[in-house]
């Protein structure tokens, strides 16, 4: 029984390719719309990372809109859940803020058995509670952000922070610290930043998803970072941008690698991003940009799927809507405050699609665009 | 016993019981019971095990010194639980030292008779709702209501009044070992009560009418006849609920701070075993970061296994001396 099922959706799967094949090959390259076939029919789970959920979220309802056929699942579960359970091969695809390590790849089935996709880009911001003080207004350097979170500047009055803030009244009171307490891809991105920045963090704290804070009050979730921040009078913490800017925090200014104080924005995290043109699944850290306009504290995140189908049909079909996810798709992405990918990126996520093949026949087949 | 009896007896007998004996349905009966009973153990043990083997990794590389260790760093693979087991064992005795004089008041009124007996039953049916509302609901109220509350009017005054004391001192940000405290007290009063009232119910009549014939009043009866009879079965019920309190997880996270310190002030920031689980596993990767997630689960299952058992016992062992006393 289990194998005449088997070989049914084997041939139905082989009679959609033909027509997906068939519906790419009379739509030549005319413009990015007309680059993505038909999907098959299919019902795909995806399961990770929580940071871009509101964009994922937005993106396949808008898919489900467009090809009723194909129905998406998305388990906003968490970076480590959403790759052990790609690893356990109960996803379809696996959503992560860091792409998968090495070990994390061995345990997948090797090195090359995976293919993973930049989705979106981030930011963060640093995001304040400060009577008086708007966004913007205050100004922070890596060095003292550095210092808050090693608690080597506990006052706002601290002449460090002064230095580079005359003008803005900063009151005689401790600092209140938060930061994320569970593990989190946004903690990744900013420990990153601060290991890339300064010494003293790169030896004692040094950067994961979950660290040692040296100092400051652990909140869950990027929500509750962010009414906790509100919550407490003299607060400062790190939050994703979109969370700031739904729910109108004041936000600093921070300086970038050029000496520019830049206020986060999406446009900041593709002029960072567009600064790395060879970011790949290995070297993927995008902090600390250069470029006078690039938001310092920026990270992509990641989608992967084996690459090796087992199932073509759902191979098929996840191939197409991750094709479409990094084209039509990045439209989503800023209604909720996330960034488009820089072009560069685009292309490597479709040269990394076109690897991924069932039974040996490549699943994407669609002219990259020029 | 029963077929040791059969072998000595005469000959009808024997053929009588052995008609019993191979009774179908007691057959089946018997078995099934010892079946359920066999399988509570086994889960039981499953669930131990299941716990020790994902926490080998930790136990092997960090040994006793996990139980000591005050440093959580998953960047550095160093892992010691003392801060959170001591944020634990913290928060549960401030919610049960809040939640024991309340309770036990509330369990006096309800179980006594007469008088203002129209508000005992809304009253006892408003227990049982608090009992009711689950635990997230009671976070998000702590966390958005409680802790400016606690931050602006509590710690300030009992810092101004207290402050002598070490536990009073220090800044207070509104979040912390009090604030988690007083959570567990709202969530651990209604079994308090009930229990406690069940158990003050339990008291033979016939000793409060005796205390009250002898002259006694009402309160005299109550403190030196129903409180002592009461004492174990009231232990048994303080402790069913600390076990509630050590393994409440979500609303303590929501304001405990989740910072691993080891202070004597009760302002400090803290962590709880169940809110470093609950924060951390789902981006624990590797065995030894995951084992030492495991490891905090066992050590959180034994504390709350034993004092259960203890709770247990103590109430089987008021329930079993009532007759005697009497």
């Amino acid at each position: 029984m289990k194998r005449i099922l088997v070989g049914l959706s084997a041939s139905a799967a082989l009679l959609l390719a033909a027509c997906g094949g068939s519906s790419t090959a009379t739509n030549p390259s005319t413009g990015a719309a007309n680059t993505i076939p038909t999907p098959p029919a299919a019902s795909l789970t995806g399961a990770g990372a929580t940071f871009p959920a509101p964009f994922y979220t937005a993106a396949f309802y808008a898919y489900n809109q467009k090809y009723s056929q194909v129905t998406v699942n998305y388990q906003a579960v968490g970076s480590g859940a959403g790759i052990q359970q790609l690893t356990a091969k109960t996803v379809d695809f696996g959503a992560s803020d860091v792409p998968m390590s090495a070990s994390e790849l061995t345990a997948a089935g090797g090195s090359d058995a995976v293919v993973q996709i930049a989705s979106t880009l981030g930011t963060e911001g640093l995001a304040y509670n400060l009577q008086g003080v708007s966004t913007g207004q205050l100004k922070l350097t890596p060095d003292t952000i550095a210092g808050i979170f090693l608690g080597s500047i506990k006052k706002w009055n601290d002449p460090a922070l002064a230095a580079d803030n005359s003008g803005v009244s900063l009151p005689n009171a401790p600092i209140s610290v938060v930061h994320r307490s569970d593990g989190s891809g946004t903690t990744y991105i900013f420990t990153d930043y601060l290991s890339s920045v300064n010494a003293d963090w790169k030896s004692k704290v040094a950067k994961g998803k979950s660290v040692n804070w040296p100092v400051g009050q652990g909140a869950k979730g990027n929500e509750a970072v962010a009414t906790t921040i509100k919550n407490t009078p003299n607060s400062i913490g790190y939050v994703e941008l979109a969370y700031i800017l739904q729910t109108n925090m004041t936000q600093a200014s921070l300086k970038n690698h050029d000496g520019n104080f830049v206020v986060p924005s999406p446009e900041g995290a593709t002029a960072a991003a567009s600064q790395f043109l060879a970011v790949n699944p290995s070297q993927f850290s995008i902090v600390d940009a250069p470029g006078k306009d690039s938001a310092p504290i920026s990270g992509y995140s990641w989608l992967m799927l084996y690459k090796e189908q087992t199932d073509k049909t759902k191979g098929t079909a996840a191939v197409d809507l991750l094709d479409w996810m990094v084209q039509d798709g990045q439209q989503y992405a800023t209604t909720v405050h996330y960034a488009k990918l820089p072009a560069t990126m685009v292309r490597n996520d479709i040269n990394s699609l076109k690897t991924v093949t069932s039974g040996g026949s490549t699943l994407l087949n669609v002219p990259s665009p020029s | 016993m029963s077929r040791a009896t059969a072998e000595v007896i005469p000959a009808p007998p024997v053929a009588k019981s052995h008609r019993r004996r191979f009774n179908a349905g007691d057959q089946v009966f018997t078995g099934l019971a010892y079946a359920a009973a066999l399988l509570m153990i086994v889960i039981a043990v499953i669930f131990v095990i299941a716990l020790v083997i994902p926490a080998l990794p930790a136990i092997t590389s960090f040994g006793v010194g996990f139980l000591t260790g005050r440093v959580w760093d998953p960047v550095h693979l160093r892992f010691g639980a003392l801060p959170a087991i001591y944020g634990t064992l913290v928060t549960s005795a401030i919610g049960i030292l809040l939640a024991f004089p309340i309770g036990l008041g509330a369990a006096l009124f309800l179980a006594e008779e007469g008088g203002l007996s129209a508000i005992r039953g809304p009253l006892s049916f408003a227990i049982e709702l608090l009992a009711a509302i689950p635990s997230v609901v009671i976070g998000l109220w702590a966390f958005f209501i409680l802790t400016p509350i606690m931050r602006s009017i509590v710690d300030p005054f009992l810092n101004h009044t207290l402050g002598f004391l070490p536990f009073f001192r220090g800044g207070a940000s509104g979040y912390g070992y009090l604030t988690a405290g007083v959570v567990l007290a709202i969530m651990v009063l209604p079994i308090m009560t009930a229990l406690s009232r069940d158990v003050i119910r339990a008291v033979p009549r016939a000793l409060r009418e005796a205390s009250l014939a002898l002259g006694a009043t009402n309160a005299e009866s109550i403190w030196s006849v129903v409180l002592p009879f009461a004492r174990v079965g009231i232990t048994g019920a303080v402790l069913l609920s600390l076990g509630r309190a050590l393994g409440e997880t979500i609303a303590v996270t929501m304001v405990i701070g989740n910072s691993p310190n080891i202070s004597a002030s009760l302002f400090s920031l803290g962590y709880t075993l169940p809110s470093v689980i609950a924060n951390e596993f789902t981006e624990a990767v590797g065995k030894v970061y995951q084992g030492a997630l495991f490891e905090l689960a066992l050590i959180l299952a034994l504390i709350t296994i034993v004092v259960n058992v203890l709770a247990r016992l103590l109430i089987w062992r008021f329930k079993g001396s009532e007759p005697s006393v009497a």
